[in-house]
């Protein structure tokens, strides 16, 4: 009976990692297709399976969409635009968290759940006054209109942080206090240290968001002085999808390298606080 | 040294998730009770200070535009010439516009198709996590990495998935026997491709916020339940499902919120098409606001999704709040 027991769990075991794994390769599937066709000779990626490997690898796709088609400029853009936005809602949504996690003011509670509210709001309402605000201040087409409206951080940012600020105990702070130190001091050395991961995490889902957003670029910019990677690959992907397939797939490969090395080096972090947020 | 210690923090949170750290309420935050008044001022200027830059995003770019919106649907602008005040006409023309209605239906039907594959696939992966296998960790970060995707960039491979002679999918489904459709161009199939790959990209992530949810339900619950003798579907509708409602309260509102605004996928792989099948509410918006110029119109379309996804949510908040069991001791 016993053991009739242990081989039905061993085969279920099985059975569960076969799916599991089997599901694992479906998530990684397509970036593995697209960089291993990236890599593929023109007149080898139509007449290969697209999940056989690149014999004849070559990085002369690379260099064409690099050279010839603007990808190296598309990138700087996006890579300044995300770092710009990244940094300013780490910091700003740190100081604003720190304000309504530990100091009491008039206003607070409401302020907060003002804050809460529009956390529902669809970003698609904002966006046509935004475009007008813009465009009243001239800056159409510019750096500063792609990174002015997330720049001060969002409430979700803010929500996030002051969760984590919330789980630091106050008599650490107190202490400080009693020894003279300001509020500033408290959240530069004692609060900032204690909540890196939570910071590593809102940069990452940040820079990621802001990497990969489409819609408000491809509404505030119009030319290839600002052009960012998204909106560089949509109209790739519209000209040339069909002649030259390959250009497109080495440009979706270089957007997507950096997105996958910013994620693998903070996973760890994401994993956990991803959840956290989710618990209240 | 300071690492170590905010590493062990959030572990211990992540192994005691219902502690009072993440339901306390706004009030019980300040160091001081009831500051003396020259206090009270101090930290009422320092906070104002601290939130300075962020309110200032809050109200000019957030706050202001959802005034603009109201306000804006209620003209008839092409954004060139001066906008003339048009009452209710926006809204009335919406009423009759046959594809405003075309694309609330996309929205819905999209939103119908995905969220339940998604949730039901994220519980299942959920549950299988969370038996503790060796390599889960691994197996994890593979899950989650779709919801990094870029969709633009992954659209050439979807496309290519998909393509009714070569793609993978046809490919597939001919070695079983059967020969799959045209995907993509056409007016069935569009839009279950659309969802599916939206399935893809978020299972794992939704995943991740119901394992921790699962962690958070107390063994000694399952160990009583064994004691009298609850066979294992029971104990997963008795216990596990009804504990696990504000996790999934909170997957449920967010992802639909989500799927109400997807844009990208429509964008680069079927601009709306085959024949305003994949026409959705956000695209639909986004055509009318920036490629036709109807300014004062695409306002008016965005009041109709903002209301459709208050609606829903509202919806949701109220089923879970009849159901839902908060305290967990």
């Amino acid at each position: 009976m016993r053991t009739h027991r242990t081989i039905a769990t061993a085969f279920g075991r099985t059975g569960l990692y076969v799916v599991l794994i089997a599901g694992a390769l479906l998530s990684i599937g397509p970036y593995l297709m697209i960089l291993n066709a990236s890599f593929k000779r023109p007149q080898d990626l139509l007449t290969t399976d697209a999940w056989a490997p690149a014999r004849h690898a070559t990085f002369d796709n690379f260099t064409a969409v690099w050279n010839q088609y603007g990808m190296s400029s598309f990138l700087l853009h996006t890579l300044l635009v995300s770092v710009a936005v990244t940094l300013g809602q780490v910091v700003f949504s740190a100081m604003g968290a720190y304000a309504f996690a530990r100091l009491e003011f008039p206003g607070r509670d409401l302020l907060f759940w003002g804050y809460i509210a529009t956390m529902m709001v669809p970003q698609m309402i904002t966006l046509v006054p935004l475009f007008l605000m813009m465009r009243e201040l001239g800056l159409v087409d510019t750096f500063a209109g792609l990174i002015l409206p997330t720049v001060f951080g969002t409430p979700y940012g803010i929500f996030l942080v002051r969760q984590h600020f919330r789980t630091i105990p106050s008599d650490l702070e107190a202490a400080a206090r009693i020894d003279g130190a300001s509020t500033w001091t408290i959240l530069v050395r004692i609060m900032l240290p204690l909540s890196k991961p939570i910071l590593a995490t809102l940069a990452t889902i940040t820079f990621i968001n802001t990497w990969n957003n489409l819609i408000w670029p491809l509404i505030i910019t119009n030319s290839d002085r600002t052009k960012v990677i998204t909106v560089g690959i949509a109209a790739l992907q519209g000209q040339h999808v069909s002649d030259l397939p390959h250009i497109v797939l080495a440009g979706a490969a270089l957007a997507l390298l950096p997105l996958i090395a910013v994620f693998l080096m903070f996973q760890r972090h994401i994993v956990r606080s991803i959840a956290l947020t989710g618990l209240k | 040294m300071s690492a170590n210690i905010s590493g062990r923090r959030v572990a211990d949170i992540e192994r005691a998730p219902d502690s009072s750290v993440t339901t306390a309420p706004v009030r019980t935050a300040s160091p001081v009770v009831g500051p003396p008044p020259r206090r009270r001022l101090r930290q009422t200027l320092e906070a104002y200070a601290l939130l300075t830059p962020s309110l200032l995003g809050f109200v000019l770019f957030l706050v202001a535009p959802i005034i603009g919106v109201v306000v804006i649907s209620f003209f008839d602008w092409n954004l060139m010439g001066s906008p003339r005040f048009v009452g209710l006409a926006n809204y009335r023309e919406m009423t009759g516009d046959s594809e405003v209605w075309r694309s609330v239906r996309n929205t819905l039907y999209y939103v119908a198709l995905n969220i339940p594959a998604q949730t039901v696939l994220a519980l299942l992966l959920a549950l299988a996590m969370n038996r503790g296998l060796r390599g889960g960790k691994v197996l994890r970060v593979l899950f989650v990495l779709p919801w990094m995707a870029m969709p633009v960039a992954l659209g050439i491979i979807w496309s290519w998935a998909f393509d009714p002679e070569h793609g993978a999918v046809n490919q597939f489904l001919s070695l079983l026997g059967v020969s799959g459709p045209e995907w993509l161009s056409s007016t069935t199939w569009a839009m279950p491709v659309l969802a599916s790959i939206n399935v893809w990209q978020y299972t794992g992530y939704t995943m991740l916020f119901l394992l921790a949810g699962l962690q958070a339900i107390p063994e000694s619950l399952y160990e009583a339940a064994d004691i009298d003798g609850v066979t294992g579907l029971q104990r997963f509708f008795r216990i596990t499902l009804p504990l696990l409602r504000p996790s999934m309260l909170f997957v449920l509102v967010t992802n639909v919120i989500g799927s109400f605004q997807m844009f990208d996928t429509v964008y680069v792989m079927t601009q709306g098409g085959p024949n305003g099948s994949t026409d959705t509410m956000n695209f639909h918006i986004y055509q009318q606001a920036f490629q036709l110029f109807r300014t004062g119109y695409a306002s008016a379309l965005a009041m109709l999704l903002f209301a459709l996804i208050l609606l829903v949510t509202a919806v949701q908040f109220l089923y879970f709040r009849k159901r839902t069991v908060y305290d967990f001791s």
